[in-house]
């Protein structure tokens, strides 16, 4: 048997090729990004306008039936996903900031200080998110969207620390690296051009997983009342407020469940496309 | 069927019949049967069997009338009548009351009810050890003495036209007993047969009852820990009854169908926006006063509890005595709350920041008020708290501005005579008034008084009272005869009657 010869156009042609997973990922989370921008202009009623009676169907005039106190369902997983958003970007943005960092700083850092900052990081993520975001959201004052974005942001930090100082560590190891220094690249240049471009594909997917992970955090702390205060309508408290109403009006539980799930799911496909993407062993195995 | 139900159809007019009819609805006489076992749905398992040892609302629901009985006891109608009290005189200075038991009454053990017993029940209630919430208001108790007997005389420090109320929430439990967290002795028409912790509670038939024998053989409690698997047990048919249904919306399950009935009573549970009234603004009445009219009062009942419930106008449900409908004292207008503000000097509105528990209803009735008020100009925000904060921060700290949460209890007006209670409402006419009421030489005086007082609380608009939560009953349709208003938890087991197996 002959060995088939590496194809190299292949492998250009897939790279020109998006993988399906990434634009069905993009496509959902897209829907919910032009939502969310067009809640900053326009909503088919007031935010908290109680338009309609209690807990209509839905119906042409309120698309996804009404709540108890008469307002625009559609209306409010409209600002919901805004808020899903808002709340899924600041976290990662957060998380991100703190966690490259200090993964960074770990891997750079004496034994000690690494062993240090590697037990304390531990034990954060043995925390689970939800508990420390609420610990952190009882220590400011009153729940409000920035402390829960605050929380989401700070457990989120400490995954991708984790991640970053064994993703930086690997990198340190190899030979380029070694090349680079007795050239006598200083340490700075060697981060900027040879470290973090090899470490991003895979923290760029991280960072989408914990996206998705942060909304649906912030579901369940607003689900618990101690996310975004009301009338912020995030689709945790839309489904806590629906909950009692389940027998009665269904979809005003159903209805931010599947805008919640679009998301994830989207969140989630895009990860899982991003990471088709931009690793080369698997373009090559197509 | 001919029954008169209570439904939302009839719900103004009907929560008053329903006090008036003191046992309501005695049907399928014919073929009840009286060996029949009564089941109940509860949410409250008591956490022991003693109501001084901190046993819970779930105790009341299971033992009082039942089980154990006072000398006195507070109907289903919110009057007060004599149980195991047959006579009693009070003395010209109002101090001294002298109560003649009723004779052949004997406990479940089979000891005979004395003037000792009395003695001792009252003694454990009002003992440093004890948690009764009843603790507090039977104070002015000096001396109890068991003369002979079946006469006991108990001097007061102070005139208290309540007494007889307040000592119908004491048990009279056999002194001899023992253990009477896990056990009970007492001298209602069942007697407890078996507590399953965590599941059940049974009730039987006591016959050596002194009174009218029970309409049923016994009666068991079913406890559930949330509030969907009791309302599948009374589909499915596992229990009869729900004494309190706390959702509008499981009734759904019910309403329409042949199979249950759906009863509305009167509940004490009131609904309020309480403000901190020692600060401005709402030291101010005509701003507290724009506030009650800013309301759409009628629409955020019909959309909390979806035609159930009613509007009273203060903070004195129709069961208490002192009771007057004063929706008309404030009624929804905005335009004359505008006005008022105007008056107040608040014509450009302000802002404040209302601490609500974070469980239903308050989130969603606190975003229904925001809308309302937003109309008139003022601004609340919304803060959310837990149950414990609210314990702390409002009623312990009273540092707040406005707050929402639900008063569960009946004759409790006396809060407004305590400038010391969170809401700090202080009128030196109504303090006087309701000081004056407990000392009162009749009932007659006291109900003139305290209603007095209750129309000067409504005028000054003293805190904002939302709405009366209503009582709603659900049971199998071969149950007739319950209590409807459930006042304080209780629930007469013995008029209950069932029919079929």
């Amino acid at each position: 048997m002959t060995t088939e010869p590496l194809d190299v156009t292949a492998i250009r042609k897939s790279r020109r090729k998006l993988p399906p997973t990434l634009v069905a990922g993009l496509v959902l989370v897209g829907i919910h990004v032009i939502i969310a921008v067009l809640t900053l202009f326009w909503t088919p009623y007031g935010p908290t306008e109680m338009a309609g009676g209690r807990l209509e169907a839905p119906s042409l005039a309120h698309w996804a039936g009404t709540d108890r106190i008469g307002r625009d369902l559609f209306t409010q997983i409209m600002i919901g996903s805004r808020i899903a958003i808002m709340v899924g970007a600041g976290a990662v943005a957060i998380g991100a900031a703190i966690g490259v960092t200090l993964g960074v700083l770990a891997a750079f850092a004496t034994r000690t200080l690494d062993d240090a900052l590697a037990a304390t990081l531990d034990i954060l993520i043995a925390f689970p998110t939800l508990l420390l975001a609420m610990l952190v959201v009882a220590a400011s004052d009153g729940a409000s969207l920035g402390a829960a974005i605050l929380a989401l942001g700070i457990a989120i930090s400490a995954i991708v620390a984790r991640l970053t100082r064994i993703l930086v560590k690997r990198v340190l190891e190899m030979d380029y690296i070694t090349a680079a220094r007795t050239s006598g690249t200083s340490w700075p240049r060697i981060i900027i051009e040879h470290l973090l471009p090899n470490i991003w594909p895979t923290l760029l997917v991280n960072f989408a997983l914990q996206f998705g992970l942060a909304v649906i955090a912030e579901a369940s702390l607003s689900y618990l009342g101690l996310g975004a205060p009301p009338p912020n309508a995030s689709w945790g408290r839309l489904l806590q407020e629906a909950q009692g109403t389940v027998y009665t009006a269904p979809f005003g539980a159903v209805a931010p469940g599947i805008a919640l799930v679009i998301l994830v799911i989207g969140m989630n496909l895009l990860a899982d496309g991003l990471r088709d993407f931009g690793d080369p062993t698997r373009r090559r195995s197509r | 069927m001919s029954l008169p139900l209570l439904t939302k159809k009839v719900l103004a007019g009907a929560a008053l019949t329903a006090v008036a009819v003191a046992a309501p609805f005695a049907a399928f006489g014919q073929d009840a049967n009286p060996d029949a076992i009564i089941r109940i749905g509860s949410l409250y398992e008591p956490q022991n069997l003693d109501n001084t040892a901190g046993a819970g609302q779930g105790i009341t629901e299971a033992f009082n009338g039942n089980v154990y009985e006072g000398l006195f006891r507070l109907t289903d109608a919110g009057d007060v009548e004599d149980v195991l009290v047959e006579t009693y005189e009070i003395s010209e200075n109002g101090l001294t009351y002298t109560f003649t038991l009723r004779d052949g009454v004997t406990f479940h053990s089979g000891d005979p009810l004395t003037a000792q017993d009395v003695k001792f029940s009252i003694e454990r209630v009002i003992a440093p050890e004890s948690q009764s919430s009843r603790k507090s208001s039977l104070a002015t108790i000096e001396n109890i003495e068991a003369v002979d007997d079946r006469t006991v005389v108990i001097t007061l420090s102070q005139r208290s036209i309540s007494l007889p109320y307040n000592l119908s929430y004491v048990w009279i439990v056999n002194d001899a007993a023992t253990e009477l967290t896990s056990s009970a002795d007492g001298t209602g028409p069942y007697r407890l047969d078996e507590w399953r912790r965590g599941s059940s509670l049974s009730l039987t038939r006591f016959d050596d009852y002194w009174g009218q024998a029970p309409a049923n053989g016994g009666v068991v409690l079913t406890y559930f820990t949330e509030a969907t698997a009791q309302n599948n047990a009374l589909l499915t048919g596992a229990i009869d009854i729900i004494p309190a249904v706390q959702s509008p919306d499981s009734l759904a399950l019910f309403e329409g169908n042949p199979e249950f009935n759906v009863t509305e009573g009167a509940s004490t549970t009131k609904q309020l926006l309480a403000y901190n009234d020692r600060i401005e603004p709402f030291s101010n009445v005509n701003v507290r006063k724009a506030l009650a009219r800013a309301i759409n009062k009628e629409r955020l009942l019909d959309s909390i509890w979806g035609g159930y419930g009613t509007l009273i106008g203060s903070f004195v449900p129709p069961t208490d005595p002192w009771y007057v409908d004063l929706t008309d004292v404030d009624p929804y207008d905005p335009e004359s709350a505008r006005a008022l503000l105007e008056e107040a000097g608040y014509g450009e509105g302000f802002r404040f920041t209302v601490d609500t528990p974070n469980y239903d209803p308050h989130p969603i009735v606190a975003q229904f008020v925001q809308n309302e008020l937003a109309q008139i100009g003022v601004t609340m925000d919304i803060n959310l708290i837990t149950a414990n904060e609210w314990y702390t921060k409002i009623y312990q700290a009273q540092d707040f501005e406005a707050t929402f949460q639900e008063h569960v209890n009946h004759r409790d007006i006396v809060f407004y005579g305590n400038p010391n209670f969170y809401w700090g409402y202080d009128n030196a006419e109504v303090i006087a008034l309701i000081a004056s009421a407990e000392a009162s030489e009749t009932v007659d005086e006291q109900v003139e008084k305290l209603t007095q007082a209750n129309r000067i609380i409504a005028e000054e608009a003293a805190s904002n009272w939302l709405y009366l939560y209503p009582q709603i009953v659900v049971s199998r349709a071969n149950v007739s005869g319950y209590p409807i208003n459930g006042l304080n938890s209780q629930f007469f087991a013995y008029d209950i009657e069932k029919s079929g197996q």
